[in-house]
């Protein structure tokens, strides 16, 4: 037996759907997200890096360092500015040592051992660089002369390493012009 | 005559629809980018100056025998002194684990800041094999607040007031930069 419509529901024609997305909520969820990421964007102005299975420690200091010149020192080597400038001995002792056992080579070493050559010498180019930049620059103290070298340097060691290096490198730091010194640790979470 | 259609029908009101998928694309866009160049890694410092010594300085210091709070760090013990005597020396030793008492270190440095609030500078003298997780923690003993610690106060000269002391001895400076002499 044929179907047959009514005359009414041969009028009214079923129109496709449309699919309407509701983006309102997301656009909530999106705006308070970027909120939160502008918030802790503004907090952090430094562009400290670490490397890889490196182990820093912990502080309860509230300070927050600014961005600087920056020094990583691990068991294996020293790295300036992204830049591995002094590769370490490492003594029988360390193999599958915690404590991280290493020394510097004789080369790297003069002035009773104290002074660290490479270093020096890094340290010294990125202070002439630095002044010259303050040179080039319009900002100009009160008597007009350009800004004085500030000599901060940001030092991020691993946990393992010895007070026996950091004096030698701040030593050899003093020794380029450098005299502020900021050892930096992670947030201790209170 | 024919009647008036109706009028029901054919009044439909307009849905005014904002179109939020550009607006929704730069959000996305600024998200990703801020979420590339944010940085993880939540750091704070611990600053410390290299010492300079005048002779003029020297000379003044001599008169007038300040407290130069000074904390070594040896092998088996931690020493809390000051060169000039001006409290008695404490002697504190290691822990089971061989580590330095950092809560025993703290509670010295703060009965010394009772008895001196206005002094800020310390001096710290580790030995040479002292770990830089051991130098951190030592140099937060002597710096830090803690929120256990007794309330310590020091006189405002310009108000008048007692205000609470935020840092214990924020300058460090490592007295033994030349060696372990």
């Amino acid at each position: 037996m044929p179907f047959y419509r009514s005359i009414r529901s041969r009028r009214v024609r079923r129109k496709p759907k449309e699919l309407d997305l509701q983006l309102t909520s997301m656009m909530d969820v999106m705006v308070i997200i970027l909120v939160f990421l502008l918030k802790t964007y503004s907090a952090s102005n430094h562009n400290f890096s670490t490397l890889p299975g490196m182990k820093l420690p912990t502080s309860g200091s509230p300070d927050v360092p600014a961005d600087s010149l920056h020094l990583i020192i691990t068991p294996e080597a020293i790295t300036f500015e992204n830049q591995r400038i002094v590769e370490f001995v490492q003594t029988a002792a360390s193999l599958g040592d915690t404590e991280g056992g290493y020394s510097f080579k004789t080369i790297d070493l003069r002035e009773d051992g104290r002074q660290i050559v490479p270093l020096y010498d890094a340290l010294v180019r990125a202070r002439e660089k630095a002044e010259l930049l303050r040179a080039k620059s319009r900002a100009r103290d009160a008597q007009g002369n350009p800004l004085p070298f500030d000599g901060v340097l940001a030092i991020q060691a691993d946990k393992r390493v010895q007070y026996d290096t950091i004096r030698r490198i701040m030593y050899t730091s003093a020794t380029a012009g450098y005299k502020v010194f900021r050892l930096l640790a992670l947030r201790k979470e209170i | 005559m024919l009647k008036r259609p109706s009028s029901r029908r054919r009044s439909s009101t307009a849905i005014v629809q904002i179109n939020l998928i550009p607006m929704l694309d730069a959000l996305v866009t600024l998200i990703g980018f801020l979420l590339f160049t944010l940085s993880y890694l939540a750091l704070v410092h611990v600053e410390t100056l290299m010492p300079q010594v005048s002779s003029e300085q020297l000379e003044q210091q001599l008169k007038e025998k300040p407290l130069q709070l000074t904390v070594s760090l040896r092998e088996g013990d931690v020493q809390v002194w000051s060169p000039f005597e001006k409290f008695a020396t404490k002697v504190i030793p290691n822990t089971s684990e061989g580590l330095p008492d950092v809560q025993a270190v703290h509670r010295a440095i703060v009965e010394v800041k009772q008895q001196f609030p206005k002094e800020t500078k310390v001096v710290l003298a580790p030995y040479g094999g002292a770990s830089y997780d051991v130098l951190v923690s030592l140099m937060d003993s002597v710096r830090v607040v803690e929120p256990t610690d007794p309330p310590l106060f020091i006189k405002n000269e310009k108000t008048g007031n007692d205000e609470p002391i935020k840092m214990l001895f924020p300058e460090v400076v490592f007295g033994n930069l030349l060696g372990d002499s």
